[in-house]
């Protein structure tokens, strides 16, 4: 079992002075290990334990315990940073997966108590916040057979179906509706645009940006105010690493937050403290039925990646989280909180908390400038020390230059004509002040690139 | 086929030390030329006396060993379908031991 | 075949700069396919530039170069000494090697510095553990083993450079940490949650607070491109790993970023650019900086940490120090706290000594000790799990340390 992990690697582990915190797990580990297990629940001390989290044999809970600690990481997240208030409508995004299928459970247990205290309250004056789903269909571009694709939605209604009451609502939606409004046929299209990219690392992250970009839309379309996220711990230790590699590092901190709100719908992670190898236990704990993944496995720079996380994660059980914990004190951005909401319906505890955590607003908005493709604020690059760029921001960060757009200029102008015109009005508007259009600041960065040559 | 290969940056240790090897390949059965996957494979089974994970890595060098043949970067002749003849000197460098 | 013409194999190009000579490598920075001649010209080029661009030396400044007899060592002198013919940089340079006193290792590779004094003309000057502190790392290793003795030889020979560069006289150290290193140090930085160090690691200057600072003319510089060139310009360099080094966690990084140049090389001065552009809070900082109160080199405690090592060897006590337990500093600590009176009843270092004693004299297979109050690491003294508790990092009042628990 890989809880026994821990204990068993009697050597090697100590070598590197430097690692001080991971180990302490291992410490208290030892310290059991020694002194006589005692072979029950270290939480409520009744119960046998089933499972450990990834605190190895430090952590052994009995399954009430170990649902109960990974829901109180949830629940933390979700009232620390105001994630979900009564007003609020949620879009889980649902992809099958564990952790989704963990969030989905939990986002919907919190629904599920909150209709019971709103139907015993007298007043009835906190009202229950809606929750819907959404399932993103990406087998245009990944060749399944269709039936295998009918099955896994099959599965997904019969999951979010079973999660009633409340009653949520699903939206199933194929991945290239995000070309819909452009009233042309968005198979094709979208197929074209992936396939004027030649980085395959650059495919993949297009790919993820275009995901978020359709539930966007599907939330705005039918009215949510928030769009909830599974992404675990250890998908931000594998995203820490990866952004890291691809030069994005001042971006990076915009990402790994537990709210992001560059969006029209903010967007939150309430599962960041949760590492995937608890989510996936519970899961089979509780018998949550995953969906067979619809999307293949990540190659290219992701791929490495992942792998890499893997293998440390395997040597040392907490690694993810240190990686995590280190990214986590790199300064966030302004628009990594709930945006002020001066509406007076909102509970005084609600903004209390707001106080409480240091939440607080931040009145002048950094005149931040964001990647045209991939909505990464941009690093001001020396612009108050060359007063010649006229241009206050360079369309595209260096990673997407590289690995999105094409390197030849002329094929430029079909690229960005292929772009969904969702990317491209982002672009025009926001905190971008009156930048004419996407085409124009990418035509602007070529200039400036052939200036660089002569 | 008669070759020249030489392991340095620390290679050499994996071959009992000796740098320069002039040896003979046979072409594979039924091929009518040697490449270089041919060869590493050779050098796997005939001259690499341990620790072989510091040389290869699936079939082609570990990440982080350079390869020259005829002090030509095997990056510019195709890599593993660089084809060999008689005479060459392949060159295997390792990066990867301490500077 | 179109290569009939050509003496060489299919795939034989010319050299994208010059047009006339044939490619003899891809440059993995940009990809582009070049000739040695062409090579040699833009790699020194490209590390003058840097020299300019970040004002690394001064003219009439007297610069060590840190020589270990390896690759990057070597490469860097001879570029060095050339561009500062070339170029008139009018610095004076010397080679600064430590000998850590490692048989069939160090003794091999300073052979090499010596053969570089002669052939690049540079003054060398080795300071060596045994004279500085009194053990050679083969000593040291036959008290301690083989755990952690890479902890001993990085604290000993940081201190040792600076101890030779202040006997040169000179007014900064360069090193020849290439730009892989620096990507891999980044990562192993995220990786063990040190952002004081992460935030520091990037900078091509780094210690210019300190004693003497110390810079990387190449941190931009591919390892790939530096051994091609030490191979085509025939240099002379030692190439064995250290014998004592286990090499593992920090392995896993470097075999990463050597899969990751393979599908992108341009990702090595990605992840450089990342270090250098996180944002971090400049609250992140250093402890404060004074000076060991028995050597008097720089040290954020009361003794420097070459000293705390060396203490423990010293006294038969080769794990003080080791595993950033700081009993004999907290003690101190505590001590000035304490209406700045300087007596001590129980100093963290005799208590050591009471312990070490102690697993002298018994079997002591399991056992497990703690003392003081906050985990902060396991170690290992002769196979029995300790468990240091620290309390001075938490900023309660430090207590003395004791042994609280022992299991069995």
């Amino acid at each position: 079992m890989a809880c026994n992990l821990s204990t068993c690697n009697s050597s090697g582990c100590y070598k590197e002075y430097e690692e001080k915190d991971q180990n302490n797990s291992k410490t208290r580990a030892a310290v059991k290990g020694s002194s006589g297990r005692q072979n029950l629940c270290v939480k409520c001390k009744s119960s046998e334990p089933v499972c450990c989290g990834i605190g190895g044999e430090d952590s052994r809970f009995c399954k009430d315990c170990f649902k109960n600690n990974l829901y109180g990481k949830f629940k933390q997240a979700v009232t620390y940073n105001a994630m979900i208030t009564p007003p609020d409508k949620v879009l889980v995004a649902f992809s099958g997966g564990p952790s989704s299928r963990v969030l989905l459970q939990f986002v919907h247990e919190m629904q599920y108590r909150a209709q019971k205290n709103y139907d015993a309250s007298k007043d009835k004056s906190l009202p229950v916040f809606g929750v819907g789903v959404a399932f993103i269909d990406e087998s245009s571009i990944h060749s399944f057979a269709s039936k295998q694709t009918e099955k896994a939605i099959e599965d997904i209604r019969s999951i979010v179906s079973n999660l009633a009451p409340p009653l949520k609502e699903l939206f199933v939606v194929p991945i290239e509706s995000i070309f819909s409004s452009d009233g042309i046929d968005c198979k094709e299209r979208l197929q074209k645009l992936l396939g004027a990219l030649g980085d395959v690392t650059g495919k993949e992250d297009l790919l993820i940006h275009l995901r978020l970009l359709c539930l966007q839309k599907i939330a705005s379309e039918n009215g949510y105010t928030r769009v909830v996220l599974g992404t675990c711990t250890s998908r931000i230790a594998c995203y820490v690493i990866s952004a890291t590699v691809k030069g994005q590092g001042y971006s990076l901190s915009a990402d790994i937050q537990y709210v992001d709100s560059r969006w029209e719908i903010p967007v939150v992670l309430p599962l960041r403290d949760c590492p995937a190898q608890e989510l996936n236990t519970l899961c089979s704990l509780d018998g949550l039925k995953i969906v067979e993944m619809l999307n293949g496995p990540c190659s290219g720079i992701n791929g490495l990646v992942s792998s890499f996380v893997k293998v440390l994660q395997e040597e040392n059980l907490s690694r993810e989280c240190t990686i995590v914990r280190t990214a986590g004190k790199l300064t966030p951005f302004h628009f990594n909180r709930i945006p002020e909401i001066h509406d007076s319906n909102v509970p005084s505890a609600t903004r209390r908390h707001h106080r409480r955590h240091g939440l607080k607003s931040n009145g002048s908005l950094s005149s931040e400038s964001f990647c045209a493709i991939c909505n990464s604020p941009l690093k001001k690059s020396n612009s108050s020390e060359s007063p010649q760029t006229s241009d206050p921001c360079v369309a595209a960060c260096s990673s997407c230059q590289f690995q999105i757009l094409p390197k030849d200029p002329s094929l430029m102008e079909q690229f960005v004509s292929l772009l969904p015109r969702a990317v491209i009005t982002r672009a025009k508007h926001g905190d971008r002040g009156n930048v004419s259009s996407v085409r124009e600041q990418i035509q602007d960065f070529l200039l400036s690139d052939e200036d660089d040559e002569v | 086929m008669h070759l020249t290969l030489e392991f340095g940056g620390g290679l050499e240790l994996l071959c009992e030390s000796v740098k320069v090897h002039n040896v003979n390949v046979d072409m594979p059965k039924g091929a009518d030329k040697l490449t270089m996957k041919d060869l590493l494979a050779w050098v796997r089974t005939n001259l690499i006396k341990e620790r072989p994970e510091m040389f290869i890595k699936g079939e082609s060098v570990r990440p982080g060993v350079l390869v020259l043949v005829n002090d030509c970067d095997w990056e510019l002749s195709g890599q593993l379908d660089t084809t060999l003849e008689e005479k060459d000197v392949v060159v295997f460098i390792s990066t990867l031991h301490g500077g | 075949m179109e290569d009939d013409t050509k003496p060489k194999k299919p795939g034989t190009r010319l050299c994208c700069a010059c047009n006339q000579r044939r490619a003899a490598l891809k440059r993995p920075k940009t990809l582009e396919q070049i000739c040695r001649e062409c090579f040699y010209a833009v790699f020194e080029e490209e590390i003058h530039q840097v020299i300019l661009e970040n004002k690394l030396f001064k003219p009439g400044e007297r610069i060590a170069i840190g020589a270990s007899g390896g690759k990057d060592s070597t490469v860097l002198a001879y570029v060095l000494s050339e561009l500062n013919r070339r170029h008139n940089y009018g610095l004076d340079l010397f080679l600064l090697s430590v000998d850590e006193g490692i048989t069939g290792y160090r003794d091999d590779s300073l052979e090499t510095v010596k053969r570089n004094e002669l052939q690049y003309g540079l003054p060398l000057k080795i300071v060596s553990y045994k004279d500085l502190y009194g053990w050679t790392m083969d000593e040291i290793v036959k008290m301690i083993g083989l755990k952690n003795n890479c902890t001993f030889c990085g604290v000993f020979r940081r201190q040792a450079l600076d101890r030779g560069a202040a006997l040169l006289k000179v007014d900064k150290v360069a090193t020849g940490h290439n730009a892989d290193d620096i990507a891999e140090t980044v990562l192993l930085n995220i990786l063990r949650g040190d952002i004081a160090r992460l935030s520091r690691c990037t900078s091509i200057i780094t210690g210019e607070d300190g004693p003497i600072p110390r810079c990387k003319p190449f941190k931009y510089t591919y390892e790939k491109e530096i051994v091609m060139y030490a191979y085509f310009k025939k240099l002379d360099y030692f190439s064995t790993e250290c014998i004592y080094s286990p090499n593992a966690y920090r392995g896993f990084a470097r075999e990463f970023i050597k899969d990751l140049e393979r599908i992108r090389p341009r990702a090595i001065l990605d992840i450089i650019k990342s270090g250098e552009d996180f944002r971090i809070a400049t609250s992140t900082k250093m402890p404060e900086q004074g000076t060991c109160e028995r050597c008097g080199y720089i040290s954020s405690q009361k003794w420097c940490k070459a000293c705390v090592l060396l203490e423990g060897l010293n006294r038969g006590l080769p794990k003080l120090g080791i595993g950033r337990n700081q009993g004999l500093n907290s003690d101190a600590k505590e001590d000035i706290k304490k209406d700045g009176r300087t007596k001590r009843s129980s100093s963290g270092l005799a208590l050591h000594q009471e312990i070490g004693m102690w697993l002298n004299g018994r079997e002591t297979k399991g056992d497990v000790f703690l003392f003081d109050i906050h985990p902060t690491k396991v170690f290992q003294i002769e196979g029995i799990t300790q468990i240091v508790l620290n309390t001075w990092l938490m900023g309660h009042p430090p207590k003395s340390i004791v042994l609280v628990h022992i299991v069995s």
